[in-house]
């Protein structure tokens, strides 16, 4: 028991999220996650993938079930100091990058810093040498790092995730959850925002859930496979094992696969 | 029961019981005395509103549509039928009718006269008024220079000193910040209302208020000013930072900010460059305001224009009234071009 715990970055057990308005997001859901996956949750529109993701990091309350992130177990709704612990460890890139435009890519990388820094200090714009040079690290390894002073407002859309990514990396996660990162890019720029994902993953040793639509990204870059269909996980195993068959069960019948070159 | 039943007949009530009333008036024509009896008069209303609702009411039973049903009557109704050219409605009929009505006591109202407009004397009073103002007495131009001055700072002060506190005020009045728990939202509904409130005073009352308060001068003015423009700046305010993106503000939270933080780094560059706009814009406003408010002694080149009409000093008036109009150009324009280009 004590030894999956150590191998286990985060367990879910019988999470369900009810929204206000009545809508049930997610049923029940189960899994566990190991520590240097590259996870990928699927599904269709719906069906409670970006639910999911945001329970973990609380960005929106669970109504039940257990949350155990790296051996402790997170209550729901948690206090303050919880979440920040919590949320440091936990980064977290989206469909919509969700950068501050106005911002220079330097200081949008510097917020990932926020966290560990002092509410004053930060609001002064007064970061450790330690976080600019970690920022600046960070966005060595995305290749980005000659955009470091232009507005974030200025950059196209794979450049924009590529700076999010290094937010995300500034905080020093141990975990990195993606919400369908790539849905708004073009087909080339996808592969190269999931192969800086993956450098990420492999090199860094950074725990990856990602939420993902189309099938044949998955089979590129996933090490393991969940699939959710209405608030329920249908799937679980290796992205090669997933089948006609599996295919339509996930997605539904007459769906057929879009393929992304 | 039928929410727009109510609003029908509450409207058709008003309607008939005050062509009633203007038709009683007409018919008795009471003389002031009998007027100021505002009690004998609300029940007099109040029986012509109930008799509009009977009216109302009757009609609409027997098939014919008043102005309240063809304006209230749910969607759904209207499809059924055929429209007849709206003239030869009853609704219609009962528009023109109250329409006209309203237009000739409107007429006595206002003691609209055309003999008063086209009297002789008068005509030949406003000429020389007229005269005056427009061969203006400059020999008063270094006071009406200082004054005008003064006004800008008045106007100035009043706006610089409104800002931060509108600032502050402003995310304790935006729904989406102050939604999160109970506390929050009723702190929300006081501050709301109170704005309002103060929002609908005049500044001329509040510099009435104010002159009164600590003296008459600048200061008044100034304080007055700075009421006034605290509540219009916050409800401005306000309504920019409920219109944020939610993405920024998302993206900060999952970095393990606190709210202070969030709310710095992702709402407050969204909400800057609006804000200024709306800064300039008020300063533009607060310099007219500050003219009138210096009738009422608020300091400023109002107050010269009071002294100097109440003298009918006409040609300094005149002077004053350039002075005014060239600042005010000026001001306008200026804050026309900074806000254009910091969009």
């Amino acid at each position: 028991m004590d030894q999956k715990a150590n191998n286990n970055i985060l367990s879910v057990k019988d999470l369900t999220k009810t929204y206000p308005n009545g809508t049930q997001a997610l049923k029940g859901v189960s899994f566990d996650v190991k520590k240097g996956e590259f996870l990928v949750i699927i599904g269709l529109s719906g069906s409670g993938k970006s639910t999911m993701l945001r329970c973990i990091n609380q960005l929106i309350p669970s109504t039940s079930g257990e949350i155990t992130f790296q051996g402790k177990q997170i209550p729901s709704p948690a206090k303050n100091k919880i979440l920040k612990k919590l949320r440091t460890k936990v980064g977290m890139i989206f469909q919509h990058f969700n950068l501050v435009e106005r911002h220079t890519v330097m200081s949008n990388v510097l917020m990932g810093s926020l966290g560990r820094t002092k509410t004053f200090k930060s609001m002064m714009g007064i970061f450790s040498e330690q976080d600019k040079q970690k920022a600046l690290n960070a966005l060595k390894l995305v290749g980005i790092e000659d955009k470091a002073l232009f507005r974030a407002d200025q950059l196209s859309g794979g450049q924009k995730q590529r700076v999010a990514i290094a937010r995300a990396l500034t905080q020093n996660p141990d975990l990195l959850l993606a919400d369908e990162p790539v849905a708004s890019l073009d087909p080339a720029t996808c592969h190269t925002v999931m192969d800086y994902l993956k450098k990420v993953n492999e090199e860094l040793g950074i725990t990856i859930i990602c939420n993902l639509h189309f099938l044949s990204l998955v089979r590129q870059y996933a090490s393991r496979v969940i699939a959710l269909k209405d608030g329920k996980l249908v799937y679980e195993g290796k992205p090669s094992d997933i089948n006609e068959q599996w295919f339509e069960k996930i997605y539904g019948e007459g769906a057929s696969e879009v393929h992304i070159n | 029961m039928n929410a727009n039943l109510i609003k029908r007949s509450i409207f058709d009530s008003i309607i008939f019981g005050y062509l009633l009333s203007v038709a009683a008036v007409v018919a008795i024509a009471p003389t002031e005395d009998q007027m100021l009896n505002l009690d004998k008069l609300s029940i007099y209303f109040g029986l012509f509103l109930l008799v509009g609702l009977a009216i109302s009411f009757l009609l609409n039973k027997s098939g014919i549509k008043t102005l309240g049903e063809s304006i209230f009557e749910p969607p759904h109704k209207k499809t059924k039928v055929i429209k007849k050219p709206w003239y030869k409605t009853f609704s219609g009929l009962q528009l023109i009718i109250t329409f006209i009505v309203t237009v000739v006591v409107g007429v006595n109202q206002t003691n609209f006269s055309f003999r008063e407009l086209f009297d002789e004397s008068g005509l030949l009073g406003a000429m020389r008024l007229l005269e005056g103002i427009t061969s203006p007495d400059f020999s008063i131009l270094p006071r009406a220079v200082l004054a005008i001055i003064e006004t800008i700072f008045i106007a100035f002060m009043a706006t610089m000193l409104a800002v931060p506190l509108a600032f502050l005020l402003s995310f304790l009045c935006a729904k989406n910040i102050m939604d999160k728990n109970i506390f929050g939202f009723i702190l929300y509904s006081i501050l709301r209302t109170i704005q309002n409130i103060t929002r609908s005073v005049e500044a001329l009352v509040w510099a009435i208020i104010f002159s009164i308060w600590v003296g008459i001068g600048p200061f008044a003015g100034m304080l007055a000013l700075m009421l006034h423009s605290v509540a219009s700046l916050t409800k401005q305010y306000s309504e920019i930072v409920e219109c944020v993106d939610d993405g920024p503000i998302e993206g900060i939270q999952a970095t393990g900010a606190n709210s202070l933080q969030t709310v710095w780094f992702s709402v407050v560059p969204q909400i800057v460059l609006p804000y200024i706009s709306f800064t300039i814009y008020r300063w533009d406003i607060n310099v007219r305001m500050a003219t009138i408010i210096g009738l009422v002694g608020g300091g400023g080149i109002g107050n010269l224009l009071f002294q100097y009409q109440g003298q009918a000093a006409w040609p300094a008036v005149g002077c004053l009234v350039v002075v005014i109009a060239v600042t005010v150009w000026l001001m306008d324009t200026a804050s026309a071009y900074l806000r254009e280009a910091i969009k």
